[in-house]
């Protein structure tokens, strides 16, 4: 029943969007996007809008495009933000992932994530942890507090790279506004709009 | 996408055509979004704005054929970029391949410095006898979206093959890259230096202490603590030059050294180097360069070359006895010029290790001269007892050649020598100083005797050499490991099993495994850890060209290494142990590994 209708409406989509559309029908379950328990919720929590970015802490674009997001979020005061790791540079791409993800413990998540948005490009572990240590996160505890829950993170990163996958995403940045995905980076006038179709 | 090889004029002439598409695509890639679900009512799937060029469209393979060799080319379309240190190539039993990239374009990154990327078309060859090959590549549209890595699998011709099966090595950023990110060339150096002085105390460099001293302990009355500092500066300098050269000479010739440094002609040699230096110390004869030759290095006034010019070749052969001891640096640096073929760093990096390793012989050469005693008696008993050591040193580098009886019996023959001359079976004398050597001299003879009685039961572990008499199953031998002596045979064994795996890479001649073997794998806690798992020997104890392709699908430069494997055969990242292992870093690799 709701595969049909699934269906039925991926076939309309792809009426007008054509070829990418036509995968609509493996595309991940809404419900499982949009609510992850263990994924980290930004901006306001019971906003109307949901806004989610596949992301990497080394992708040169998501860092240049994050300041534009974080103002509308600030601006609209009712999007629900959240930032979905997709750790696709490698090992220091993952080393920050975690820690972020560990510092939630301690109430630092969005200063971590904000640290580490605000650097440029490419980043080694040792910049990772002193982008960190001088925004003023304890790394040590943000560590410990990853590995007491690793299984956890690790399945939350799985659950991010198949949500992508599922999608056809390519790479980071990746966006998903309301129901409509944009993968790649998104201008301001763009993000607006899609923001008050998704208000409908 | 896969094409076969496409004749170059028709790719150009596609080009301006697909350079449109990519415009077109980039500027709807997100750009302008395609806001249909407005007429679509309420929806419960999603829908795209528009996608970005696919990933395979970005950069195009495509193969062509090259006498022994296969061309790869990427064409980059336009408005996008490839990053070289992302490229990599596996071949089909997991091995690395190194593609001779071209240097990029230099991309500033404010974060990395200048990072190299390729923005029309970069290419490689490999030899077609590597075929099938997993390729992997990365980059991104400029200023819109960075792709996740693409991986390939592809046969010679071009046509997609299946995956690699079987062991899949976990990625891991290489020592020496690690600390180069961090730091640079200076800081790898220095960090060997500090891993060097970290090693001094594990038992593959102990046995350098009692090489020195039984050294200086050789030039009598004429040592003086600026003289021991001089001979064992000398001594760690020639030692720290050979792990230099041993880089180089890895870098040059492309392959692992320890197959040579394990030879039985290089042992034996080494084991008599240490036989005519116990000898020496017996006072058989003065050990000096030959007359002429000194004659020839020696002005008048000094008379010191020929002990210099000794102690510089003590030190060379000294790194030998070390190279078997694989430890988690060493492995690092030579894995780092295997793979990236820079032998400057590296062997930078093992020269700076081995003067690490070397600095606490230092002090001990030069306070060791002080504390020696100057000339009488006692120096006649110190160099004997290093005689004694040098002796022991020896039947410990045959021991690793030689079958475990014979081993046992040789070490029975050295300890009822000991015994001999510490004057177990003189008639002791009143003083204390004679009793107490009489004991210890009977001590040894005990000893000799009891290893001489395992060596004719067919013992082989010195520590316990009465084992086959007693019968009673140690508790080291608890654990079960099906034992490989090749690539194939741990693929035999991984199959049989079908479970998660633990490869101890070992060999009856290094040290360090005995001493695993008998505080960390017979650790309750460890063996409870490791339950579930199927225990897997790479022994390379012969080592031959079946040790090295199986070091090398392991990526493991040799003994001691732990490799662990989830049930696909893939190794869990950041769980591999190298070099002097404890219970807890077993514990926690155990723990970490699926």
């Amino acid at each position: 029943m709701i595969l049909s209708r699934r269906h039925l409406i991926a076939g309309s989509a792809a009426l007008v969007l054509t070829a990418p559309a036509l995968r609509a029908q493996s595309y991940p379950d809404p419900a499982e996007v949009l609510n992850d328990p263990d994924a980290p919720v930004q901006g306001n929590p019971a906003g109307d809008v949901t806004v989610i970015e596949y992301f990497d802490y080394q992708c040169p674009y998501c860092k240049s495009n994050h300041p534009l997001l974080m103002d509308e979020v600030a601006r609209d005061g009712g999007i629900r933000l959240i930032l979905k790791d997709w750790p696709i540079f490698g090992p220091a791409s993952l080393h920050a992932t975690q820690l972020v993800l560990g510092a939630q413990r301690q109430g630092d998540y969005a200063d971590a994530q904000a640290a580490l948005m605000a650097t440029k490009g490419r980043l080694t572990e040792a910049q990772i942890d002193s982008t960190l240590q001088d925004a003023g996160i304890d790394i040590a505890a943000a560590s410990a507090a990853h590995d007491a829950e690793k299984d956890r993170w690790a399945a939350l990163l799985n659950r991010n790279a198949a949500q992508a996958q599922g999608f056809g995403f390519m790479g980071t940045p990746s966006y998903i506004v309301g129901m409509t995905m944009f993968p790649g980076v998104i201008d301001q006038a763009t993000l607006r709009e899609a923001i008050k179709a998704a208000r409908g | 996408m896969m094409t076969c090889p496409a004749p170059r004029p028709a790719l150009r002439a596609l080009l301006p055509i697909l350079a449109a598409l990519a415009v077109m695509l980039a500027l709807a890639s997100g750009l302008r979004p395609a806001l249909a679900q407005e007429s679509l009512g309420p929806l419960t799937s999603f829908s795209s704005a528009g996608q970005p060029m696919g990933a395979d469209e970005a950069f195009l393979l495509t193969v062509a054929s090259e006498g022994d060799a296969v061309r790869l080319t990427w064409q980059v379309m336009p408005g996008h970029y490839l990053y070289r240190e992302f490229f990599r190539a596996t071949a089909a039993d997991g091995t690395g391949l190194p593609l001779d990239l071209p240097p990029g374009t230099a991309k500033d990154d404010p974060g990395f410095g200048a990072m190299e990327v390729y923005y029309d078309a970069v290419s490689a060859a490999l030899p077609a006898a590597a075929f099938p090959v997993t390729l992997t590549w990365q980059g991104c549209q400029d200023g819109g979206i960075c792709y996740a890595p693409i991986t390939r699998t592809i046969a010679a011709d071009g046509a997609a093959a299946e995956p690699a099966q079987g062991m899949q090595m976990a990625e891991s950023p290489g020592l020496v890259d690690g600390i180069a990110a961090r730091g640079g060339a200076a800081l790898v150096i220095a960090s060997f230096f500090g891993f060097g002085l970290l090693l001094a105390f594990t038992p593959c460099v102990l046995p350098m202490a009692p090489i020195l001293l039984g050294l200086l302990s050789r030039q009598g009355e004429r040592l003086t603590p600026l003289r021991g500092a001089v001979l064992s500066g000398v001594y760690v300098l020639a030692m720290a030059l050979a792990f230099g050269a041993l880089g180089v000479a890895a870098a040059l010739s492309g392959q692992n050294l320890q197959m040579v440094l394990q030879s039985p002609a290089a042992l034996i040699a080494v084991a008599a180097l240490f036989g005519v230096l116990a000898l020496s110390s017996f006072g058989l004869f003065e050990l000096s360069m030959p007359a002429r030759l000194t004659a020839a290095l020696t002005r008048p006034g000094t008379g010191r070359r020929g002990s210099l010019a000794g102690a510089a070749g003590l030190g060379f052969t000294s790194a030998l006895i070390v190279g078997p001891c694989v430890t988690a640096p060493l492995a690092g640096a030579l894995l780092y010029i295997a793979q990236t073929g820079d032998a400057a760093l590296g062997a930078a990096a093992l020269f700076a290790l081995g003067l690490g390793q070397g600095a606490p012989l230092l002090v001990a050469g030069t306070l060791g001269a002080r504390a020696l005693p100057r000339a009488g008696a006692w120096m006649e008993a110190v160099r004997r007892a290093f005689g004694f050591v040098f002796l022991g040193m020896a039947v410990w580098l045959l021991g690793r050649i030689l079958p475990g009886p014979v081993v046992l019996a040789l070490w029975a023959l050295l300890a009822l020598g000991l015994g001999v001359a510490l004057g177990g079976v003189d008639a002791a004398g009143p003083r204390l100083r004679q009793r107490l050597a009489k004991v210890a001299g009977l001590t040894a003879i005990v000893a000799g005797a009891a290893l001489g009685f395992g060596a004719a039961a067919g013992g082989s572990d010195p520590l316990r050499p009465l084992a086959p008499l007693v019968g009673g199953a140690p508790t080291a031998e608890a654990l079960t490991f099906t034992t490989a002596t090749g690539s194939a045979g741990i693929d035999r064994a991984l199959a049989q099993a079908n479970a998660p795996a633990l490869v101890y890479v070992t060999a009856d001649w290094c040290v360090t495994c005995r001493v695993i073997e008998r505080d960390v794998l017979a650790d309750p806690a460890v063996q409870a850890a490791l339950e579930g798992r199927a225990l897997i020997k790479a022994d390379v104890s012969d080592f031959g060209p079946e040790a090295q392709a199986m070091l090398d699908r392991l990526q493991s430069v040799g003994p001691p290494t732990m490799v662990f494997l989830d049930r696909g055969g893939a190794e869990a990242p950041g769980t591999r142990l190298i070099g002097d292992i404890k219970a807890a870093d077993m514990l926690r690799s155990a723990g970490a590994a699926p």
